[in-house]
């Protein structure tokens, strides 16, 4: 009986020991991480818009971060909006009908905008007391000169093991321009396939409209739209590829086989994203317009 | 009971004599899967080895404490330590080494031979001997998976590292699981061979 008791008191230090040992690890390198994820997603979302270290982007294209939070009052819900203006940030409270409520001012630095932990106390500083808010997501608007060229929306969507976390460029019309696996856990050789260009190429050039009644089919992918999607491997030529491309554009996505759920997951969440994010937009525009703000975007 | 080996020694125990691959059959899990190709192979003894010498010089410092009977769990969970460990450091420091190790990594908690090393070796010799059979054993992964790669990837995909050698692809069927059964068995086969011929003449010499 005593023997017992030994056991569990030496398994539970070592357990201690080893918690420590990898709570150690995790501090000395957390920050590091997120700086290189951060990196490589600013990196994928350049690529998204079609530039890279041979194409660089011009120097009039702008990324401008807008944060969405939900606001609780004390008898209220609101989800308001982080915006960059000209002199710095502003706040813009919306109702859940639609309608303006109102805007403060945020101080806020360049630098300090990333830190989500920094932003959430400069808004809440700035709203006063008796408010409480809820990071939600945010949205980078690319602009090019005064007129937009895209959104990039980072998003995330149940697969079939866990979370897939995607970036989705979508132009300004919401055809989609792109879309980046982030982050996955899906089988590897079958639900993993959804990082490989056949499959999540199929996505770009989906217009709006076409995207609102996407569905999956499971006949297998011809091997001519394969071929154009694997671009890097094939050997036909560029006005080869952007014809068999279009003949495409309007048709099902094929799924992987193997794959269903995984395939049916990441259309479904494509469609959620962009379609959520038409109507969010087209909200904010509208409030924007009415209420002649002047944001930087 | 202390090895009377030097550490040269134990490095080449651990390639030659006890290969984990050719010798102990160990591991022939992700011997049979991931040897598909000679990057593959590479990748998986690079992370290997870092694994088993910081398990094997763990489990020799702590060897004294450890209850004889929990020293599995407790070797399971060194291991998951130090696996937690690299992978989060390959994920700050080296990112881009980490886009191609790290599904690896993560692999190697469940691996039999840095479990059946623990048990056998480093709980019972000193920590300096250990270091050396874990850089030994970790080396001779390494290699079997090398040359494993190697033979699947010239006769399955006609390349070697990426790069087209042969212009065509000669036998799919070496890049597929199944086939790592034959190739492992095939390779077996010829090292034991060489021994045999190597012990004749060595006993016609004398």
């Amino acid at each position: 009986m005593k023997e017992i008791f030994t056991i569990v008191f030496r398994l539970t230090v070592s357990c201690l020991l080893a918690g420590l040992v990898m709570g150690a690890g995790l501090m000395l390198t957390d920050k590091a991480k997120q700086r290189n994820e951060h990196a490589h997603e600013q990196q994928v979302m350049l690529s998204l818009l079609g530039y890279s270290k041979a194409n660089p982007p011009p120097a009039e294209l702008e990324l401008h971060e807008i944060y969405r939070y939900v606001v609780e009052g004390a008898d209220q819900l609101s989800v308001a909006y982080l915006l960059p203006v000209p002199e710095g940030f502003t706040f813009v409270n919306i109702g859940l009908d639609g309608n303006f409520l109102n805007q403060v001012p945020v101080a806020l630095s360049e630098e300090n905008v990333v830190k989500p932990a920094d932003r959430g106390s400069a808004i809440l500083a700035a709203l006063g007391s008796g408010k409480s808010i809820r990071f939600v997501d945010q949205t980078i608007i690319v602009t090019r000169g005064a007129s937009r060229m895209a959104y990039l929306l980072p998003g995330e969507f149940p697969g079939f093991k866990t979370f897939i976390k995607v970036i989705l460029a979508v132009a300004p019309d919401f055809t989609v321009l792109g879309l980046e696996i982030m982050e996955h856990e899906e089988d590897p050789g079958l639900g993993g396939e959804i990082v490989k260009d056949y499959f999540k190429g199929q996505f770009e050039g989906k217009s709006f409209a076409t995207l609102r009644t996407l569905d999956v089919t499971k006949r297998p992918i011809p091997d001519e739209y394969r071929r154009a999607l694997e671009s890097e491997k094939s050997d036909l030529g560029e006005n080869e590829i952007g014809e068999i491309r279009r003949l495409y554009q309007d048709k099902d996505i094929y799924a992987l086989t193997g794959a269903t759920i995984s395939s049916k997951a990441v259309t479904n969440g494509v469609k959620a994203i962009v379609k959520k994010f038409a109507y969010r937009i087209s909200v904010l525009d509208r409030v924007l317009a009415e209420e002649e703000i002047d944001v930087s975007f | 009971m202390a090895t009377d080996k030097s550490s040269f020694q134990l490095v080449i125990n651990g390639i030659l004599n006890e290969n984990p691959i050719f010798r102990l059959v160990l591991s022939m899990c992700p011997a049979v899967g991931i040897s598909t190709t000679v990057m593959n192979g590479l990748m998986l003894g690079i992370a290997v080895l870092f694994v088993q010498v910081f398990s094997s010089v763990t489990i020799a410092i702590f060897k004294n404490v450890i209850h004889p009977r929990i020293r599995i769990p407790t070797y399971t969970l060194t291991i998951a330590t130090w696996v937690t460990v690299i992978d989060m450091v390959l994920a700050a420091y080296l990112p881009e080494a980490y886009a191609k190790m790290g599904i690896f990594v993560k692999l190697i908690v469940a691996f039999a031979i840095i479990t059946m090393r623990l048990e056998m070796f480093a709980s019972k010799e000193s920590v300096d001997a250990s270091f050396w059979d874990g850089i030994g054993m970790g080396l001779g992964f390494m290699a079997g998976m090398v040359a494993l790669g190697f033979v699947r990837e010239l006769l399955g995909l006609g390349t070697l590292l990426g790069y087209d050698v042969l212009g065509f692809q000669p036998l799919l069927f070496f890049v597929l699981p199944f086939a790592g059964f034959f190739v492992v068995g095939l390779m077996m086969g010829f090292f034991n061979y060489i021994e045999v011929v190597y012990k004749r003449s060595k006993a016609r010499q004398a």
